[in-house]
């Protein structure tokens, strides 16, 4: 079993790779470069040279291609710097020239004809780019900063500042790199970190994962001790704080060390979080109604309950889902409830009810149809007509024989439906306006947000498989004729 | 047999399905007392409503089917007036259990054996699951299963199909039924482990003092085990009889077709004997004797009259108007007359008929 899971995960990642790969070379070569800064409001605005030049460093940001202004050339390859920079000297032709060799393309800026170079990257080039800058592993090495030569170089286990122990780091990016609280999983760490590259055009230079991950709505303060051991309201989440090469009077009034640069509290959780907490809330809800329902109905097949539940699932089925979902909005407004998720925000229980209801009547019916159904198939089995002939009664042969069949293949689905709500309910979230995952894949592909495409890719493909293999597994806990093995592996 | 009292007494029976707006009659009239302690075998080509007829003793039958006529007299009361699921618990599996013909899906593959047969026990004898364990496992070596205190925990699947019925029946008799209704139990199984069941059944029936209802279309089975026999054709018994009154001494054209048709009896160079054509459409009403189109005996009152039923012997009795005193003098085939030779040649040759 270890060895089959162990090589079921090795192929997951070399298809993850693949697949990740395949999107790479598509996002890189099919989408036309110049459509990037289409809707970069601010490169509309610029002329001339800026332009260009601003341009050229989009690009290099979003790792098409590498920029070499003429100064960085000089600073690579010249003797004479000084000299270099000047037009037409020896010293600045041969520069040149030796980029041109290299395989650079050498234009000129339309104003003093100044040279700049640019390379741009093959597919491969990129994807390699892509993995190798992808782990992002934090070391006491991390931080090489010439202002700073006495840097000490370790680990140590700390108290943070609500005197919980942490692991902290001196000469890493992050100086706690495992802490526990602020919220699920209340353990977290900051040593291994996921880089995509950044977001651009909307909230352009901020790093994918964080456009993700970071809490919404406006910062709040909270009472807190900094390590100068002044007590402050402060949005600073000294759990986030990175090293800051430069420290200002106001940093230097709090923090001892250079480990200010700190993310801040909002009042409202993150775009995964929301739509997590959407997508589990209805999930529980619709099962713990529906899968009742079901048996309930493949027990009263042809009666009346059976009836009235496959009317609920042909019209639920039937009906557009935004239809549902207007519908239930409209009759949710009648008891009061906002028709808005903003209107009273994510402090008021009120915002939640009519989204998690409709996301739990649209998961519904299919649940329903399925649990009816494997039921219904398990009780035509000669085991059940067996269990009546040994004089079970018609409860106990569905409580303890039918179901525990009829349960697996529904449980092979629930680690992926678990998983992949944090992929959000687009129509949904649409409709009510809440700020969740479900309009960021769409989002990203019309703004051409392409790191935010592949980052999202590779969670949602991530997880998807992942999904699938914890299903797997799952299975094999209900049902023991299951073993994962691979071919004659007796483990 | 010591004593003939009578532990199950069908009068008069009647049994309807309905079929997609038809409504077949499946079994027809029938009436037979099964005698305490004999091993009844009830024979019949597919249809003839052998499995049916046992059903309506466990209340069995399939949602569409109904007992439109007749009673059931087992131990003082008619099992016909009991309507309900919980009044027929009462009965199934703790007086009256069944074993079914596919030892493979019989059980329930999710579900460990010690459970599917502590189960029983626990429900019906009321014991703790300790106690029960305790049986069940006593009940698994008694029926030949190795190891069982290591295998109680153990799956179906991890079980061939002869130990897997080994087990149904080790669940069939955990609650010490009366009466044990064997429906077709070796069919699934091959041959080798056929002759084991059949003697762990046969065994089994001594030590737990049961009855035993053999459903079967297999003569060998029968001629092995059976005290009495039962044959049905078309939703009646037309003969029913001693296990050597009907080998030896079959009086209806229909017991002479099976027995004919045995394979295990064809001489070689022979070409084996079918009963030509098919059962009559139990849809419609039969008239006269319903296997008369498919004999090569049959008189022009067969086609009008059902025949009664006429006594041979005590034992023996059959419903054909061959036995009518009017009746021409008719003998049996070729292949009838010399069954008891060929059987003891088969028997001297192999061992007992069977095994």
């Amino acid at each position: 079993m270890k060895k089959y899971i162990l090589s079921r995960i090795l192929r997951s990642i070399v298809s993850l790779f693949v697949l990740e790969s395949v999107v790479i070379a598509m996002i890189f070569t099919l989408i036309p470069k110049t459509k990037i800064l289409d809707n970069d409001q601010g490169y509309k605005k610029m002329t001339g040279d800026t332009k260009t030049v601003y341009r050229l460093k989009t690009y290099e940001k979003l790792g098409y291609l590498e920029y070499e202004g003429l100064t960085d050339m000089c600073a690579a390859r010249a003797e004479d710097y000084a000299s270099c920079l000047v037009n037409d000297t020896d010293e600045n032709l041969r520069v040149v020239e030796s980029f041109k060799n290299d395989g650079y393309v050498i234009e000129y800026l339309k104003k003093g004809k100044k040279a700049y170079a640019y390379h741009e990257y093959s597919v491969p080039e990129l994807i390699l780019h892509f993995w190798q800058k992808l782990i992002n592993v934090d070391t006491p090495n991390s931080i090489q900063d010439e202002n700073n030569p006495d840097l000490e170089r370790k680990y140590y286990i700390g108290k943070d500042y609500n005197n919980v122990p942490a692991l902290m780091c001196s000469g890493c990016t992050y100086k706690y790199q495992i802490y526990f609280g602020e919220g699920f999983p209340w353990i977290h760490q900051n040593m291994i970190r996921l880089d995509f590259g950044v977001s651009y055009p909307t909230k352009s230079g901020v790093s994918t994962m964080e456009v993700i991950n970071e809490n919404q709505g406006s910062q709040i303060s909270v009472m807190q001790k900094f390590p100068t051991g002044i007590e402050q309201e402060s949005p600073i989440r000294q759990h986030t704080c990175r090293y800051k090469p430069e420290l200002d009077h106001l940093d230097q009034n709090k923090f001892t060390d250079h480990y200010a640069d700190c993310r801040t509290f909002f009042n409202a959780p993150s775009m995964v979080n929301t739509s997590y907490l959407f997508g589990i809330v209805s999930l529980i809800i619709a099962y713990v109604i529906a899968l009742p329902a079901g048996i309930a109905m493949a027990r009263n097949k042809g009666k009346l309950g059976d009836k009235i539940g496959v009317v609920f699932i042909n019209v639920v089925i039937a009906m557009p889902s935004l239809a549902l979902i207007y519908f239930v909005r409209q009759i949710g407004t009648k008891f009061g409830l906002p028709d808005k998720f903003p209107l009273l925000g994510f402090t008021n229980i009120k915002s939640y009810i009519v989204p998690m209801v409709i996301l739990a009547i649209l998961s519904m019916p299919s649940l329903m149809t399925w649990v009816r159904r494997y039921m219904l198939d398990q009780s035509n089995a000669d085991y059940v007509k067996f269990a009546r002939a040994k004089g079970l009664s018609q409860r106990e042969i569905f409580s303890r024989h039918i179901l525990k069949n009829a349960i697996i293949p529904i449980v092979n689905g629930i680690p992926a439906s678990v998983i992949l709500c944090i992929s959000g309910a687009l129509i949904t979230e649409s409709a009510f306006a809440i700020p969740g995952m479900g309009k960021m894949l769409p989002d990203a592909i019309n703004k051409m947000n392409n790191n935010m495409v592949l980052t999202l890719t590779f969670i949602f493909s991530a997880l998807a498989i992942f999904a699938v293999l914890l299903g797997d597994i799952l299975m094999t806990v209900v049902d023991p004729r299951i073993q994962l093995n691979s071919k004659g592996d007796d483990n | 047999m010591a004593e003939n009292n009578v532990i199950l007494s069908v009068k008069d029976l009647e049994v309807k399905f309905k079929v997609r707006d038809r409504v077949l009659t499946a079994i027809r009239n029938i009436s037979l007392d099964f005698i305490e302690h004999q091993v009844v075998a009830i024979v019949g080509e597919s249809g003839s409503g052998k499995s049916v007829f046992t059903k309506t003793f466990t209340g069995m039958l399939d949602m569409n089917g109904e007992v439109t006529h007749g009673e059931i007299w087992f131990e003082g009361r008619n099992l016909m007036d009991i309507k309900t699921d919980k009044g027929w618990e009462e009965i199934r599996g703790r007086k009256i259990a069944t074993v079914f013909q596919d030892p493979m899906t019989s059980l329930n593959p999710v579900r460990t054996i010690g459970y599917q047969i502590s189960e029983v026990i626990m429900k019906h004898q009321k014991k703790s699951s300790e106690e029960a364990k305790k049986e069940a496992i006593e009940l698994m070596g008694r029926v030949g299963i190795q190891n069982p205190e290591q295998r109680y925990d153990e799956y179906p699947f991890m079980f061939s199909g002869g130990m897997r019925q080994r087990i149904v029946i080790a669940i069939a008799l955990a609650c010490h039924p009366k009466i044990l209704i064997c429906d077709e139990p070796t069919t699934a199984l091959d041959v080798t482990i056929q002759a084991q069941i059949i003697r762990l059944i046969k065994d089994l029936a001594k030590e737990y003092d049961f009855t035993t209802i053999y459903i079967t279309h297999d003569l060998g089975v029968v001629a092995n085990v059976a005290d009495a026999v039962a044959v049905m054709y078309a939703g009646q018994i037309i003969e029913y009889g001693s296990v050597e009154d009907v080998f030896y001494d079959s009086r209806h054209p229909y017991t002479w077709g099976l027995l004919s048709s045995l394979p295990q009896l064809g001489m070689k160079g022979e070409k084996l004997f079918a009963i030509r054509g098919t059962p009559p459409s139990l849809f419609e009403e039969i008239k006269g004797d319903a296997f008369a189109p498919r004999s090569e005996y049959s008189m022009k009152i067969d086609f009008e009259k059902e025949p009664p039923i006429f006594r041979i012997s005590d034992t023996h009795w059959a419903k054909t108007w061959l036995l009518d005193p009017r009746a021409p003098k008719v003998e049996p085939p070729e292949a009838i007359r010399s069954l008891h030779q060929r059987m003891i040649g088969l028997t001297s040759k192999g061992g007992v008929y069977g095994e």
